[in-house]
């Protein structure tokens, strides 16, 4: 293990040059430019003949690599009908391959000391092995093996099928957050693939059928539609001749645009009301936010964290200190390439219905609409944001989540930082501003959530 | 004879401009008196949110103006008052936990307001079908012993506490000899050192490591606790008892059986469970220590349909891997996987500072984790398999599901052989 900053390498140019010597089009690795990540660290942008793109941070701190595999395809690519295919595909993703049986590339990667895992959102789907840095050369071949030969079977798509609906009873059915957020997703977006759960409908997932994840594979899962990002002990040129093997027999496939329709604009407030078998009200409330490559994305997100970013944000500190009404609150603004929601949950305490944490909420929000915020709110806002942004990147892992999520929504590895470096022009006034944008009641959607009657124990039996 | 220095761990990084800074005590809720159970958990709560005699707004607003985090976590055996901050900000955020320490208020009407908010977490938890499961897993394993006692306490207990008990149990932890000052980030040895002993310096003398509770004792036989909720979709399975503690001679061998048997994704239960019949999303088995041995558990969470033939699965993967142990190729496939991904146990400084405390804090051999690998390579097959014949036990342990009674209670008693108690206790039951 040396220092953390990087070691002295031949410039990407050259290195370029001896690896391209002799190489096909499609395998040949062109050096995009670089990125300044953070006081220490480069991100340095190739991409491959066949349209692989590879964003490569070179950091020797630990004897470990970030090997993340991300692909432009989430639940936004799906259909009515076919709701969920890229999360169970991304379960399959695990399964036999043609040089590997069923369970194998787990077992392997378990072997070498790797730690494997995946999610999959609206935008994308996304596979990170934390792997020794020793090791780094057989992940490779591993994870570029799923990429194009990953083998499907009916046993195994309807195992995987079953896995994937006791994930959802686990995470929606059961949940009674997980099942309230669903439906205010479900009820705020009309038009736009936004309004199914990335999980998908029930009814859906069971019933695909191996045609239906063969035809998903063959579509979005090409070396044109993805981009590695590797974070961590490795040395460039050699892991670029790696992935050059591994990776540069593959082609290029034509990845069809999703089918998107636009949102209309939302011009009055939605309410659902639901009862569910929990022991005090609940409320979700969610106002049309926009996309993370808006300019009014960052100030938004600085406003949403002035509201309820920890115990002394405007909503905590007034619905569960002073007025004691709930046990959380919390508000989060969406990251997505599209228009979202800002999301508001709160959690009652026994005894306020949901009509009454209604209320309460909007006082709050009034209160945003008639005063400024302080400068010392937005300080404290903008502290604790860097504080996120800084523990985010503690571990390799976690640099190579912040780079491949800003890369595959914004095009923009590294955007955290920049995003950092702007909060430092907000102005109070301006939040003022945006709340009156994107606050008022007719652009929300509200879902309550009544107790079930009769919730009440029945005691103890023996 | 008290220590004339404070004890202090550090694990410099500074690469980020971040500092991770933490104290913990040497004794926990196992300490509360009975009928006052939550009051460590209570008292550190109020100590936190009345430092300098502040109030918490104050103190929130200040926290989150220096770029920090500080929480307090209440566990059996300790208390860790800790946080991270951004560098720029790391004297002020000394200078907090400075007064959080030698001059909290512990004003009345905060600790009556903290005392209804965890009232309301009890109400909470309610929703959680794992939380629920888990506290009536722990409940009956442990049945009688410290670590079957809520930590959060009854709303009972929680009613009982008044703050001349606040004070007592601070003054009990907060003694010099208790505690242990970690420190991890861009922070060097001398600023660490006396950040630390500012702190020290005004705090009592005395303290030191309470004895531990005692040794857990499995008694009792098979037995259901099946905890009953309305409208379940799914149920959530835990089946296990006492497991092993790293002072045992065989906890090693244990570690690798379990690794084969649960302890990853690709192992036994896993497979059976979820890759060959897609019961349950996670299935895995683990093994917990605190300064005595925690529990040996399963976790699965089937919809309710599967859950009887699901138990009978995992009781029959337990009788097997108890009477044929693990195999050659099995034993050497979690040998290198818990070599290797050591690499992942120390990536950081937080996470090395981390495994310092967990030593120190629960009586672990010296060295434990920096001998791991040594100690893994060690472990022969024989080792392994005989650890399972003597650590787990087939002829006690608690099951416990919590799923609809109604829909599936016959046939979940069915799936369990010998069954020597069963109790049906409702989800809302304190």
């Amino acid at each position: 293990m040396s220092s953390s900053s990087a070691t002295k390498n031949a410039p990407p140019s050259l290195l370029t040059q001896r690896l391209n010597k002799g190489a096909s089009k499609d395998r040949q690795v062109h050096h995009l430019g670089g990125y300044a990540f953070g006081p220490a660290l480069r991100i340095e942008r190739y991409a491959m003949g066949n349209g692989l793109s590879i964003l490569l941070v070179e950091d020797h701190a630990a004897p470990t690599v970030a090997y993340h595999t991300w692909f432009r395809v989430g639940s936004r690519h799906e259909s009515p009908g076919k709701t969920g295919i890229a999360h169970l595909f991304e379960h399959l993703m695990f399964n036999e391959t043609e040089h590997l049986a069923a369970g194998e590339f787990d077992r392997e990667l378990e072997e070498l000391g790797a730690e494997s895992n995946a999610s999959t959102w609206l935008d994308w789907t996304h596979y990170d092995i934390a792997v020794p840095s020793s090791a780094f050369e057989r992940v490779a071949e591993l994870e570029s093996e799923r990429m194009q030969h990953l083998v499907l079977r009916e046993a195994q798509v309807e195992s995987e099928k079953e896995v994937v609906a006791n994930e959802r009873r686990y995470r929606v059915e059961d949940d009674v957050e997980g099942s309230v957020g669903e439906q205010l997703w479900a009820t705020a977006f009309e038009r736009h693939p936004y309004r199914w759960p990335t999980i998908g409908w029930m009814a859906d997932i069971q019933g695909f059928t191996v045609e239906d994840c063969e035809k998903f594979y063959r579509t979005y899962y090409a070396p044109n539609n993805a981009t590695l990002v590797l974070v961590g002990d490795l040395e460039p040129e050699r892991a670029l001749a790696k992935l050059q093997e591994s990776y540069g027999g593959y082609r290029a496939a034509a990845i069809p645009d999703p089918p998107l329709e636009a949102e209309p604009e939302q011009t009055a407030e939605r309410v659902r009301e639901l009862t569910k078998m929990t022991p005090t009200w609940k409320l979700n409330l969610g106002y049309r936010s926009p996309a993370l490559g808006h300019p009014d994305h960052l100030p938004l997100s600085v406003l949403t964290e002035v509201l309820f970013g920890g115990r002394s944000s405007r909503l905590v500190k007034a619905l569960v200190r002073d007025r004691e009404m709930a046990g959380d609150v919390r508000g989060s603004l969406s990251p997505l390439r599209d228009p979202g929601l800002l999301e508001i949950f709160v959690s009652g305490r026994e005894g306020f219905r949901a009509d009454q944490l209604q209320s309460a909420v909007d006082a709050e929000m009034d209160r945003v609409l008639a005063e400024p915020i302080s400068a010392d709110e937005l300080e404290r806002a903008k502290a604790r944001i860097e504080l996120g942004l800084l523990q985010g990147l503690q571990t390799n892992e976690g640099k190579a989540s912040t780079i491949g999520f800003y890369e595959v929504v914004l095009g923009n590895p590294a955007a955290g930082f920049e995003r950092l470096q702007a909060l430092n022009e907000l102005r109070p006034q301006q939040l003022r501003d945006l709340a009156v944008r994107y606050l008022g009641r007719n652009s929300r959607t509200v879902i309550r959530v009544e107790p079930q009657p009769g919730l009440a124990a029945a005691g103890e039996g023996e | 004879m008290s220590a004339s220095s404070p004890l202090v761990l550090l694990e410099r990084d500074a690469s980020l401009p971040l500092i991770h800074a933490g104290i913990s005590t040497r004794s926990g809720a196992d300490d509360d008196p009975p009928g006052l159970e939550g009051l460590t958990r209570i008292a550190g709560r109020l100590m936190r949110r009345t430092a300098g005699g502040k109030s918490p707004d104050e103190i929130d607003a200040r926290v989150d103006r220096m770029g920090a985090s500080l929480g307090l976590d209440a566990g059996h055996g300790g208390v860790a008052l800790s946080g991270v901050v951004l560098e720029r900000s790391f004297a002020d955020f000394m200078n907090l936990l400075e007064e959080t320490l030698t001059s909290p208020g512990l004003a009345l009407d905060e600790l009556e307001r903290l005392k209804r908010e965890t009232s309301a977490e009890l109400v909470e938890i309610l929703d959680s079908d794992q939380q629920l499961a888990q506290r009536w897993f722990l409940r009956s394993v442990f049945e009688g012993h410290p670590y079957g006692r809520t930590v959060i306490g009854t709303e009972r207990s929680l009613a009982a506490i008044g703050v001349e008990d606040v004070r007592c149990c601070l003054a009990r932890e907060f003694r010099r000899d208790s505690l242990v000052f970690a420190f991890a980030g861009a922070v060097d040895a001398e600023r660490a050192q006396q950040a630390a002993g500012a702190i020290w310096q005004r705090l009592p003398e005395g303290g030191g490591a309470p004895p531990p509770p005692p040794e857990p004792v499995a008694a009792g036989g098979r037995r259901l606790v099946f905890v009953d909720k309305p409208e379940r979709t799914q149920t959530q399975i835990l089946i296990g008892g006492i497991g092993s503690h790293p002072r045992d001679a065989d906890h090693f061998a244990l570690l690798l059986a379990n690794t084969v048997f649960g302890g990853t994704f690709t192992a036994r239960l896993t497979q059976e469970v979820r890759a060959k019949r897609g019961w349950s999303y996670g299935a895995y088995s683990s093994l917990g220590y605190d300064r005595q041995r925690q529990a040996f558990s399963m976790w699965t969470f089937p919809k309710a349909e599967d859950a009887a033939r699901c138990i009978a699965l995992e009781l029959d993967l337990l009788q097997q891997w108890w009477e044929s142990g693990i195999t050659e190729e099995e034993f050497v496939w979690a040998q290198r996987y818990l070599v290797q991904s050591q690499a992942f146990a120390r990536d950081t400084a937080t996470k090395r500072i981390g495994l310092k405390l967990d030593e120190m804090l629960n009586d672990l051999p010296e060295g434990y984790h920096d001998e791991f690998v040594a100690r893994v390579q060690a472990v022969s097959l024989e080792q392994a398999n005989a650890a399972v014949r003597n650590r787990i036990s087939l002829e006690h342990f608690v099951v416990v599901v919590l799923g609809t009674h109604s829909v599936i209670g016959a046939d979940v008693k069915k799936a369990i052989p010998n069954l020597a108690g069963e109790r049906v206790v409702s989800f809302d039951t304190e």
